[in-house]
């Protein structure tokens, strides 16, 4: 009787997990992704921790952005209202004037820009964040690799 | 910033100091008084809101004539816009110019696709307008194009002909 019941148990629990599932696939509005999906096999850069947070980043065009910028430091922004190509101009205009950032990245879909500075350079933050504000948007977190 | 329907041809040049206004030099031609109107012009930045997915916008425009004329206009203006759909109003009230008018317009789009930062961008639109010269409702279909920093809109219906809008981010 006890085994029974177990085994109505398991069966019960293994149904609702499967109806889960299939009623709930799990799915995501944007592009990025968490760490947990390595689709690059080119290298492992977008896997690093960043202050204790994962790293949510288009894999594909993180390692191709930095393919060919070894030893710089990468900043990943993710930026609200950053939903038009004619408004989002103004970010590479801004940014392609700081000669310590050597490329720049506009990803509209993931809502990210990708900036890379030379390895000596003293990322400030704030002035990537008033860089954004002046160009209308929000930056809602900035992570930065690489030092 | 080029526009050319059947009320005008004008030709507007602004500047944005910052993300709150804009100034600009306006030259209008206006084939219902065959008057030209240089005008300056000023756009005021209301509210804006970002979200991960949209922006939602709300400006007040105002310009004054430059040939000691007494033309003006004043306008609101507005927009919703996510990758895929935009939404967008205008109500302005134009004086001064031989005759008073009052247009208000309506703009429904949607991106067929979503091109990556530097494609080809494509929307197609659809705009209603009411004037109080005319207080029939005019809609009709608009197509609009962007690349890099270059944009072109062009619209067309039988009754007020091709409405093109063209313009550059320098």
């Amino acid at each position: 009787m006890k085994n029974l019941l177990l085994l109505v148990l398991s069966l019960s629990l293994t149904l609702s997990l499967g109806m889960c599932l299939t009623l709930f696939p799990i799915t995501s509005q944007a592009q990025d992704h968490e760490m947990g999906d390595m689709h690059s096999h080119k290298g492992h850069m977008h896997e690093q921790m960043v202050d204790g947070k994962a790293l949510t980043v288009d894999a594909d065009r993180f390692d191709k952005f930095v393919s060919d910028i070894a030893g710089d430091q990468i900043a990943v922004i993710s930026v609200q209202g950053m939903v038009c190509d004619f408004c989002a101009r103004g970010i590479e205009k801004t940014f392609g004037k700081d000669n310590t950032v050597t490329k720049i990245d506009v990803d509209l879909a993931s809502g990210k820009v990708l900036l890379a500075y030379s390895p000596e350079t003293e990322i400030d933050r704030a002035v990537i964040e008033k860089n954004i504000l002046n160009n209308g948007l929000n930056a809602t977190a900035i992570q930065v690799l690489g030092k | 910033m080029a526009n050319s329907n059947a009320d005008k041809d004008n030709i507007y040049w602004h500047y944005t100091p910052n993300i709150n206004y804009s100034v600009g030099l306006d030259y209008q031609q206006d084939k219902i008084s065959n008057k030209s109107f240089p005008s300056a012009r000023f756009t005021y930045l209301l509210n804006r809101k970002n979200t991960a997915t949209s922006q939602r916008n709300l400006y007040l425009s105002t310009g004054v004539g430059l040939d000691h004329s007494s033309n003006y206009f004043y306008a609101l203006s507005g927009d919703w816009e996510t990758r895929r759909v935009f939404a967008g109003f205008s109500a302005k009230q134009i004086s001064g110019i031989g005759y008073d008018l009052f247009e208000q317009s309506i703009k429904l789009g949607v991106a067929p696709y979503l091109g990556d930062y530097g494609d080809l961008h494509t929307w197609l639109m659809v705009e209603t307008k009411k004037n109080n010269f005319d207080d029939k409702l005019i809609t009709y279909p608009v197509l609009r194009l962007f690349k890099g920093g270059a944009l072109i809109e062009v619209g067309y219906h039988k009754k007020t002909d091709w409405d093109v809008h063209l313009m550059y981010r320098f």
